[in-house]
This record gives C-alpha cells, sequence and structure tokens, in this order.
C-alpha cells in the first residue's frame, strides 16, 4: 500500500503535476565509444571485402579476378580478427576496472 | 548467333543458376547463422551485458559467409558476355562454382549457428570456455572458406 497517493489529492492532481526529473538516468545503457566501434566494424564488412575487390581486381592483378577473390577473402577474415581482437582488449580493461574497484574496496 | 552442341543457346543458364545458387544458399547459411545465435546472444545480454560484445563473434562470422557467396556470384558476373556465344562448359562451370560456395556456406552458415548458440549460453557460466568456442567457430567458418577456395579454382580453369 507505500504506492497510494497522499490524502486529499485526486487522480487529476497527480497527472497534472510535471513528472520528477531530479534523479531519473537519461546516460544512455551504451557508451558512445561502443556503438562507434561497433559502427567501424559494421562498415568495415560491408564495404571493405568487395571494395577491396574492386580496387585491385584491374590496378594491382591486371584483370586477374581469382586473385582480387582471394584478397577479398583475406580482408573480410581480417575484419573478423580485428573485431576478437576488440573485443579481447575490451574485456581486459573490464578485468582492470574490476579489480581497482576490489582493492578500492579492500582499503 | 547459331546453336551448336558444344554451345546450346541455353548454357548461359547454368551460369545465372550458380550466381543464384552461391547468392540464396550463401545468405541462407548466414542468416540462420545470425538468427541462432542472435537468440543466445539476447538470452546472454539479459544476465550479463558485458559479455555481449565478445558474444557478437558468431554475427560477425555469419557476415563472412555471406561475404563469400558474394564473392563469387562477382566473379561469375564477371566472366559472363551477353554478346559472345558461350559454351556448356563454362556453363556448368560456373553452376559446381556457385553450388560450392553455396551450399558449403548453407553448412558453415548451419554450424556458426548452433554453436554460437550453445557457446555463448556456455560463456556466460565458464569463461574458459570461449577460446574452445573462438576455435570452434572457426573451424566451422572454415568449411565456407574451403567452398570459396574450390570455387575460384574451378572458376580459373575456363
Amino acid at each position: 500500500m507505500s504506492a497510494r497517493r497522499p490524502h486529499g489529492q485526486s487522480y487529476a492532481d497527480v497527472t497534472a503535476q510535471p513528472a520528477q526529473a531530479a534523479d531519473s538516468d537519461t546516460t544512455p545503457a551504451v557508451p558512445a565509444d561502443v556503438i562507434y566501434k561497433l559502427l567501424a566494424f559494421t562498415a568495415a564488412m560491408a564495404i571493405g571485402p568487395i571494395g577491396v575487390y574492386f580496387l585491385t581486381v584491374n590496378s594491382v592483378f591486371g584483370g586477374n579476378s581469382t586473385y582480387a577473390g582471394i584478397t577479398a577473402a583475406v580482408v573480410a577474415n581480417l575484419v573478423l580478427f580485428g573485431y576478437i581482437y576488440v573485443a579481447w582488449l575490451e574485456d581486459q580493461g573490464d578485468r582492470q576496472v574490476a579489480e581497482q574497484a576490489k582493492s578500492k574496496k579492500a582499503q | 548467333m547459331a546453336d551448336s552442341e558444344l554451345a546450346p543457346l541455353f548454357a548461359p543458364f547454368f551460369s545465372f543458376a550458380g550466381i543464384a545458387s552461391a547468392m540464396v544458399f550463401g545468405a541462407g547459411g548466414a542468416a540462420y547463422g545470425t538468427a541462432k545465435s542472435g537468440i543466445g546472444i539476447a538470452g546472454v545480454g539479459t544476465f550479463r551485458p558485458d559479455l555481449i560484445m565478445k558474444s557478437l563473434i558468431p554475427v560477425v562470422m555469419s557476415g563472412i559467409i555471406a561475404v563469400y557467396g558474394l564473392v563469387i556470384s562477382v566473379l561469375i558476373v564477371g566472366d559472363i558476355r551477353p554478346d559472345q556465344q558461350q559454351s556448356l562448359y563454362k556453363g556448368c562451370m560456373h553452376l559446381a562454382a556457385g553450388l560450392s560456395v553455396g551450399l558449403s556456406g548453407l553448412a558453415a552458415g548451419y554450424t556458426i549457428g548452433v554453436v554460437g548458440d550453445a557457446g555463448v549460453r556456455a560463456y556466460m557460466q565458464q569463461s574458459r570456455v570461449y577460446v574452445g568456442m573462438i576455435l570452434i567457430l572457426i573451424f566451422g567458418e572454415v568449411l565456407g572458406l574451403y567452398g570459396l577456395i574450390v570455387g575460384l579454382i574451378l572458376n580459373s580453369k575456363s
């Protein structure tokens, strides 16, 4: 019953009041740098391999599309390993933050 | 254009069938891998939001499967000339290249989906699963890469 409104106030009074804006947390749940990282990897995956194919097929490999196709596949896998590396770095950072918080608590 | 035994008029049909099958089957495998591992990631993210970034790796791998289909499709398209008569040999070769990439991409995407779903859920409870999960995912994805290699070699035999 703790959620009941105080005496002497009607439902209309309560709804007419502006919402309490004091302690609402509006910071996004996902930090901006993670969003930028994911956007960068999405763009790299979407345009990287096929872009490299069309860039290299005539200029580097002289029209040999097999080598250009191999290069495109290699670029796609490079993006994957770049993603694994970034995710691994992020895990290390999280672990350091957790250890620092733990040592602060111990003090 | 004259119709001949070695270069019948329907020969380009097989080339286009190869292009379509590479893209359709490869994208089908990538879609299954993305959706199935996405279910697992959504399940993990509600309990351990800090693991989402590392759990997204199966999704990236499924994207690579679709890129393989895209690459072989572009290669076959570059090999087709509308103003020349195409031999039946070339058409069948394109169909073989497209089918090998597409169907091995389907297999790889299915593997990535099942392993990704179970792997990220296990990783939520035991962090040592991670290296094993990545290795299994890489071996699953290599299936698609083998298909691409065979497709590229086939495509160079014209």
